[in-house]
């Protein structure tokens, strides 16, 4: 074996996708595989893919646990469009993940599990590692299960079942091979999850090895490919989700507000881990309230901001939809709350564990009356951290509630946080009043400050500022109920010049690219990754195309407009029928807007919007 | 609640804006009372909020010279837990009605009651929709004639004191709006017990179901009609006081007091731990021929739920620590990269040698540096060693010894597990109580001449003082071990946990918090 001597090819970047059964510990195989990418200076992107029901039956299609590592050596926005090599530890997982494999991929299957019972349960007629319908493909037919076995044969304190769990191990290890990656990090990590079962980590040492060794003494696979670090920021990197960086940004803001945080809510897939997250964080002062129902999360929410915490509640669409009176409740008492909208695939209960961008509107306009909450989008999964941040900061200087969108895939998905210094995040100034601020000793609960239009945020136990608000429609300054048709007119005139102005306060819009051009591509909300790489990839062939990504939804940011009409024509795409266009057209309606929509429930890919660029670029 | 002169004064509590009930509501009164208690309760009126729904009864926080929200149809209890679990020194009250807290917000309501949050609720009940003019309400009585039941409503009625009993209200009381002093008293109640209140207050509509109460409240009528509950009294009503409640079976009945002697009659136990005895009061209808108590139903003291939570808060900061914002964001694994005008270049791989990287220092490891996971404690955490539970010392014997004297030894010593030795002191098997039940009994005829050995087991799978908590529960809840037996590192027994002594500790561990 000493005369194998292997070529090393570079490569920008690999995606790769471990795909097995639900108990072949695939989640933890490609989070190993992103820790050592990221490690080693890659830049990831990593999309885990999970059964929605609970516990499959094993070897059963709707079992498949999957994982995608997208590792380069650029920068990277998305998992990747398809993976180019393949992992398959059963056959149902070959069957799922073959048709996103790119054309000629590389497959690598555990030969072992190809028998004739996990053949029938994954549906397959005949054995596809058999009949040529791999064909076009490069497999390598892998007995991992024997290999495995052979390799630990030595370990006396295993049964051979709990041998057989270290298999994900042999082919991490193998792909370590293929792809030169170092072992000290898993090494690592196996020694201290399994330092009190040593005879455990003993086997996933000696299956991982196993594996790297098969790599090397093995003629097919004697090409091996390097993936350069990626230039990234210089400072400390965790991988983070979306979920997990929208409860950090919660805890971090109302730190920074010196309040207590308080979470009222419902569990609803894909928000629950918000919930999961903060009921953690206690020794913040975080309380969290898991209501009897939508409703009252949203009810115990403005209860807790009259009160003076910084108040929010989360959900997902139809939770938004059960919400809104609510949400009208606290537009109208000017109390400050943050509604989390993690969207997944609608309307009705959808499709929960996928995801779509379907509920802009709803954030927009699902209130009865003139109803105006100023909406906000993140972008990634790190940067929920900012978002969240954000909405807290927006809320309590406005005394307004505002919409979060995030969404299933942001939510769910990781990527890499560069972990910011919190002293350095500013703080978030709040004020509750301790003196009246009308004549006579009076307190007016309405009475708004003249630059942001903001009522002042009384608290119970303030003596001399009791007061009363409500839903009726009030009087201007004293909040009293009032049905004068002039008050009416002003109140509601008030509170959409309150959220209106905050476009002066909000920071402008950038563009990504020239300022003019023939083509502007405008996104929202988690469709950033797709749009950015496909008009980076555009661009760097030297076509002339923008990108304008908008965070700030409601108020749009004030320099949008005149963003818009420095280009001919302009591409939108999104996950839902065309939301944001129906914006853009209301307000920016003499423009070409070209509507690019889907509703599959799973995200753009980068080729999607790059082949719409280019098709628009060649009519013009 | 200490009482502390604040000199406040009824005035005090009323704001500057006009009545709006309909002249003669039942609404005035209850209003009237609640300004007349609050100045004596010693608590600064800044203190105070009142909460309502929708509804005319939600009109009342208006009125009311305190803070207050006035929100939307059936959430007012949803605002009011909010509100206090972020301020708990406040005394938060909801105001609600018939169709507001057992209708829309008929969800709200019970899980409020369940959760025992101190919140004072009172509940004005006029069987009828007042503000939307009319329709019949989940109190009204079935045959209700109303704008949407020309022909008599078909719904049964809800009983709202049965609701609170169902839920576990841990303070549940009846009052009349013409009952002014027995009204006050029932909110003075309210406002001193710690937890839920719920008050429901039989309350007159003039416009729309005028005299809905009158058998209740009619001065000529109402004492043969209702009857006034004191603590540990018996149950006796009448104009001349001269009928009781005794219980016949499982039902309440009506009895002459000159036929039945006191004694025989059912006495009234505020503070009964369990809701049967409110279950009965609560059943007592005058649709049903019985006087409808008056007074406080039940009043126990129960966890609140406000102070657990913070004290939860208290607990999560004495174990971790008060939160540090940058320690929460390191709570995972971390990488550094380096400013790359350090001269790390940033190559990849270990050449060509094509041999299995070794652990240490490497060029390409310099710009990156691994951390490890900042650890967060929970309360008890499943990784303590099972040293820690302070295992019992194990019976051992040696595996010679007959069948008789292994079952002596487990009955004199009363342990479930005897551990058996080889000649060296190393664990050869391990014969339980349960051995006796399923593998002994019936089988073996003379227990003295058979060995223990060969009804032992020697597939034992033991742990070991440092295994993990969770590795004990694993094998008690997944294979149904009752005793664990733990080894040394040369396989003699050091140990047994009972599934009672793991069951305890879990236990003690949560208690102290």
């Amino acid at each position: 074996m000493s005369e194998l001597k292997p070529i090393y090819k570079d490569v920008d970047s690999v995606v790769i996708r471990f795909a097995g059964d639900s108990g072949d510990g695939m989640q933890l195989t490609g989070t190993q595989f992103s820790s050592t990418s990221a490690v080693l200076g890659n830049d990831i992107s990593t999309f885990p893919d999970y059964p929605s029901e609970i516990r499959a039956p094993a070897g059963t299609l709707a079992g498949v646990s999957g994982f995608q590592v997208n590792f380069a050596s650029k920068h990277v926005l998305t998992p990747g469009d398809a993976p180019q090599v393949l992992v398959a530890m059963n056959p149902a997982a070959l069957k799922s993940a073959l048709p996103d494999l790119v054309p000629g991929g590389t497959i690598i299957v555990n030969t072992d599990s190809f028998t004739k019972n996990n053949l029938a349960k994954a549906g397959y007629d005949s054995n596809p590692l058999e009949d040529g319908s791999l064909e076009g493909y490069k497999v390598h037919k892998v007995p991992l299960t024997t290999m495995n076995r052979e390799a630990l044969k030595d370990i006396e304190d295993l049964t051979s079942k709990e041998k057989d769990r270290s298999q994900n191990f042999f082919a991490l290890g193998l792909t370590f091979w293929i792809y030169d990656r170092r072992l000290d990090t898993s090494l690592k990590w196996i020694e201290q999850k399994f330092a009190k079962k040593p005879a455990v980590a003993e086997a996933n040492k000696k299956a991982l090895f196993a594996g790297y060794h098969f790599g090397e003494n093995t003629e097919a696979f004697q090409v091996r490919y390097r993936i350069r670090r990626a230039h990234l920021e210089p400072g400390t990197y965790r991988r983070i989700t979306g979920n997990e960086a929208t409860a950090l940004g919660l805890v971090t803001a109302a730190q920074k507000m010196g309040k207590p945080l308080f979470y009222g809510t419902y569990p609803i897939t894909p928000a629950s881990d918000i919930l999961h997250y903060l009921s953690t964080y206690k020794n913040f002062d975080v309380r969290t309230f898991q209501a009897e129902d939508e409703i009252a999360g949203i009810g115990s929410t403005i209860g807790a901001s009259f009160g003076g915490a910084l108040a929010v509640t989360g959900t997902s669409g139809p939770g938004l939809a059960l919400k809104t009176e609510a949400a009208n409740l606290a537009l109208m008492l000017e109390l400050p709350i943050v509604i989390i909208d993690v969207q997944r695939g609608g309307p009705s209960t959808g499709m929960p564990t996928k995801t779509e961008q379907s509920d802009l509107l709803q954030a927009m306009y699902g209130r009865n009356g003139e109803s105006p909450i100023p909406v906000i989008a993140a972008q990634s999964s790190a940067d929920c951290f900012d978002t969240a941040i954000e909405a807290c900061r927006i809320a309590v200087r406005a005394m307004t509630p505002v919409i979060m969108l995030s969404d299933g895939y942001l939510g769910n998905g990781a990527e890499p946080w560069k972990i910011p210094d919190a002293d350095k995040i500013p703080p978030i100034e709040v004020k509750h009043p301790t003196e009246p601020n009308g004549e006579n000793g009076k307190f007016l609960p309405y009475k708004r400050d003249p630059e942001t239009m903001a009522r002042p945020w009384a608290i119970p136990g303030t003596p001399g500022l009791e007061h009363r608000i409500g839903g009726l429609g009030k009087q201007p300054e004293t909040g009293n109920v009032s049905y004068d048709p002039d008050d009416n007119q002003q109140m509601i005139n008030e509170r959409a010049e309150k959220v209106a102005r905050l476009a002066n306060w909000l920071p402008e819009q950038e563009v990504f690219g020239d300022e003019t051009g023939d083509l502007l591509v405008v996104s929202w909300g988690s469709t950033f990754g797709a749009t950015r790489s496909a008009v980076q990839s555009a661009r760097a062939e030297g076509k002339k195309v923008s990108h304008v990504h908008i965070r700030y939804i409601n108020p749009f940011p004030r320099n949008l407009g005149d963003i818009l009409n420095n280009f001919k024509r302009i591409l939108v795409p999104e996950m839902n029928m065309g939301q944001l266009v129906v914006l853009l057209r209301a307000k920016y309606g003499t423009h070409e807007f070209i509507q690019q929509n889907k509703v599959t429930g799973r995200p753009f890919t980068i080729k999607e919007v790059y082949e719409k660029i280019n098709s628009l670029l060649a009519e013009s | 609640m200490t009482e502390v002169t604040l000199n406040l004064t009824r005035k005090d509590f009323v704001s500057d804006q006009m009545v709006r009930w309909c002249p003669g509501c039942g609404d005035y009164a209850i209003l009237a009372q609640m300004q007349r208690v609050l100045p004596e309760l010693g608590i600064p009126k800044e203190d105070i909020v009142f909460i309502s729904g929708i509804g005319c009864s939600s009109r009342f926080p208006y009125y009311m010279d305190t803070y207050g929200i006035h929100s939307i149809h059936g959430r007012a209890p949803t605002l009011a837990s909010g509100l206090k679990l972020t301020n708990p020194n406040l005394q938060v009250w909801v105001i609600t009605g018939d169709g507001d807290g057992l209708s829309i917000g008929g969800n709200h309501l019970i899980h409020t009651l369940r959760r025992n949050i101190d919140l004072k609720i009172i509940l004005f009940n006029n069987r009828i929709y007042g503000l939307t003019k009319g329709q019949y309400s989940p109190t009204s009585l079935p045959g209700t004639k109303t704008k949407s039941s020309p022909m008599g409503s078909i719904d049964p009625a809800f009983n709202p004191t049965a609701v609170a009993v169902g839920v576990g209200a841990t303070f549940i009381a009846r009052t009349a709006a013409t009952d002014v002093k027995h009204m006050a008293e029932m909110f003075r109640r309210a406002a001193h017990h710690k937890g839920t209140s719920f008050v429901e207050v039989y309350q007159n509509c003039l416009i729309f179901n005028d005299g809905a109460w009158d058998y209740a409240t009619n001065p000529k009528t109402k004492h043969e009609n209702i009857i006034y509950l004191e603590d540990h009294k018996p149950l006796i009503f009448g104009k001349n006081k001269d009928k009781g409640i005794r219980l016949n079976g499982i039902h309440p009945e009506v009895v002459s007091l000159d036929e039945v002697d006191e004694s025989e009659l059912m006495v009234h136990y505020e503070d009964m731990p369990d809701g049967s005895l409110s279950y009965f009061l609560s059943q007592m209808r005058h649709e049903r021929g019985m006087p409808e108590p008056m007074g406080v139903f039940r009043c126990v003291d129960e966890p609140v739920y406000e102070e657990e939570v913070l004290q939860q808060i208290d607990l999560a900061i004495e174990q971790k620590g008060k939160g540090d914002l940058q320690q929460l964001f390191y709570q995972a694994d971390t990488w550094v990269v380096e400013d790359e005008s350090s001269g790390q270049n940033g190559s990849n791989g270990q050449g060509g040698n094509g041999s299995v990287p070794t652990l240490g220092v490497d060029e390409e490891y310099v710009g990156v540096v691994f951390n490890d996971e900042a650890s967060s404690e929970p309360y008890f955490s499943p990784t303590d060693t099972l040293s820690t539970l302070n295992p019992r010392q194990p019976l051992i014997a040696s595996q010679d010894i007959s069948l008789g004297e292994a079952i002596q030894k487990l009955h004199n010593l009363d342990v479930g597990l005897l551990a058996l030795v080889d000649d060296n002191g190393k664990l050869a098997g391990v014969f339980t109580e349960g051995d006796v039940l399923r593998k002994v009994a019936g089988n073996v005829t003379d227990l003295d001449a058979t060995p223990v050995k060969d009804f032992m087991t020697t597939n034992v799978t033991a742990l070991k003082e440092d295994d993990t908590l969770a590795q004990a529960i694993h094998l008690m809840s997944i294979h149904k071990f009752r005793h664990i037996l733990l080894v040394d590192d040369d396989n003699r027994p050091v140990g047994v946990l009972s599934s009672r002594r793991v069951a305890h500790y879990i236990q003690d561990n949560f208690a102290e918090n």
